[in-house]
């Protein structure tokens, strides 16, 4: 199947969801068809993943609409466009879905974008309409790899732990597919 | 020529000392009688502003940097800015400690700042290299949660901090190839660096000390504090821990196996790749540093600056071997080294790096 992720992080960012986003794009390229729509100029590539950047040094409005454009164009024939939260997707995408028939599952996974709503409330307006049009919302975030520290032995039960989760994560995210 | 630096030197740190004395008198703050950071080799590094040691009229220590000079006094003016943005900074996810700023301002002529002074228990490189290995990695991963990547955070810290470039880097080290005298290795880092230039743009804008090293921190209460913002700069992600590593292989080569060990294991290929592409950028500035002080210096000294230009290039040449410099290599040059420095070199080294 193809799926679309839109996101506002991707590796060299380091804040979530940028990690989660490369982990989840690696499992789903197992099986599937994976485009990532996201922002940057230079993108740690996956293999068997399609990624285009949009280049955040653009002004606001230009990389919104460039954003926009090129999700509309990624999604044709996508089974599911799996967005996370933040304004810079939450915009273009609900402009997309006033004036197009654009459906989209919606990931909570940037935590800091949905602290700075309380005190921004035009953002929030803007969240919650976007929340509100998606046709699903998934919050389940798995925690991050555990690191290996080259003097330490091997974590191998958060290792463990680490791949059930991701394994039930993934689980969940087919019977998305599966509805979409 | 050799003899001359050092006298112009010694002449205006005399003079500077007189006055920053005067001026910070007035505030309550009076120096040190013995100032170990500015003596030995010092005079061979640019820089127009003394860090001194100094105590509060209640006995308290402090640092107090000041300067006459307009370059030193800009240094000292940015440094301050830099301190008041990094508190506000909007798209920093993590923030780390520096010393408290206790006064600063323009008195007579000098421009002066004093911070705090932090005492340690124990200079970093007396704890043990697993301890070390957090304490370091603790901060570099406070460091990389400032990533300037939009429009409006470039034009946020324009002006007030460092943005360095591929472009940067690599006309910075077309320099550095030029000053050595175009040796081979050189040559051959300066490809290494052309070829991979969309890796160090690519994890370019990220907060990063760019002289990451034990003398610009001091540890107290397990947490580490950095001493010298106006090595701070929105480079690449890994110029700090270039720096830091470099030193490592003089210091700790555990550590710098296991920092490096780190990367590999847990971040991606092409972090990895970026980390050695800083280290022979950092080493690049390490070896011009020293071709450009032969001029300078005489005696001991140049054969000393001799030995250093040799013994980087063989650290370069491992990284572009993605190897480790072998041990007898550096057992070696350690030996050489401190037969060739001067007892007041070797006091301010051991002061500088807690030893």
């Amino acid at each position: 199947m193809k799926i679309v992720l839109a996101t506002p992080l991707y590796p060299p960012d380091i804040a979530e969801p940028a990690p989660y986003i490369k982990e989840l794009a690696t499992r789903l390229a197992r099986e599937h068809d994976v485009h990532i729509v996201t922002y940057g100029r230079y993108v740690e590539p996956i293999d068997g993943v399609r990624i285009t950047a949009v280049d955040k040094r653009d002004p606001l409005p230009v990389r919104l609409l460039r954003f926009a454009l090129t999700l509309r164009r990624a999604s044709r024939h996508a089974d599911l466009v799996y967005a996370e939260n933040g304004p810079s997707v939450e915009f273009p995408l609900l402009f997309l879905s006033f004036i197009t028939s654009f459906r989209y599952v919606l990931h909570l996974g940037d935590v800091h974008a949905l602290e700075r709503l309380e005190h921004r409330p035009l953002l929030r307006l803007l969240h919650n309409l976007f929340k509100r049009r998606a046709e699903s919302v998934f919050g389940e975030l798995p925690p991050e790899r555990p690191e290996l520290i080259p003097f330490l032995p091997r974590p191998a039960q958060e290792f463990e732990r680490y791949e059930r989760n991701w394994k039930h994560h993934v689980e969940s995210f087919s019977s998305l597919l599966r509805h979409a | 020529m050799p003899n001359s630096a050092r006298k112009s030197w010694e002449k205006y740190k005399e003079e500077e000392i007189v006055r920053i004395t005067d001026a910070m008198r007035g505030l309550g703050y009076a120096l040190d009688l013995e100032q170990v950071h500015i003596g030995g080799e010092r005079y061979l590094q640019s820089g127009q502003k003394l860090v001194l040691t100094g105590k509060d009229r209640y006995g308290k220590r402090v640092v107090i940097k000041g300067s006459s000079r307009p370059a030193g006094m800009r240094e000292i003016e940015r440094e301050h800015e830099q301190r008041t943005l990094l508190e506000n900074l909007p798209f920093a996810y993590r923030t780390f400690e520096s010393p408290r700023e206790l006064a600063y301002g323009k008195r007579a002529s000098i421009r002066y700042a004093v911070t705090e002074f932090i005492q340690e228990e124990r200079g970093f490189l007396k704890y043990s290299t697993e301890e070390q290995f957090f304490l370091a990695l603790k901060a570099f991963k406070e460091q990389e949660g400032a990533h300037a990547t939009t429009a409006g955070h470039a034009r946020a810290v324009r002006g007030k901090f460092g943005i360095l470039s591929a472009e940067k880097y690599l006309a910075d080290f077309g320099d550095f190839v030029r000053l050595s005298g175009s040796h081979d290795t050189l040559l051959r880092a300066h490809a290494f660096l052309s070829e991979h230039r969309e890796i160090m743009d690519g994890y370019g804008g990220f907060l990063t000390h760019t002289d990451f090293v034990p003398h610009n921190f001091r540890i107290m209460d397990g947490k580490l504090y950095l001493l010298d913002h106006t090595s701070l700069a929105f480079a690449n992600k890994y110029e700090g821990w270039a720096r830091f590593l470099n030193f490592m292989t003089l210091y700790n080569p555990e550590l710098e196996k296991y920092l490096s060990e780190y990367v590999r294991l847990n971040r991606s290929a092409e972090e990895y790749l970026a980390l050695r592409l800083m280290r022979v950028y950092k080493l690049g500035f390490l070896v011009s540093y020293y071709a450009s002080t032969l001029a300078k210096t005489e005696g001991n000294l140049r054969s000393l600056s001799e030995k250093r230009i040799s013994f980087w290039l063989k650290a370069m040449d491992a990284i572009l071997a993605d190897t480790q410099l072998a041990q007898e290599t550096v057992d070696l040059y350690k030996k050489e080294r401190d037969a060739l420095r001067s007892e007041e070199e070797m006091r301010r080294q051991r002061v500088l790096n807690q030893l």
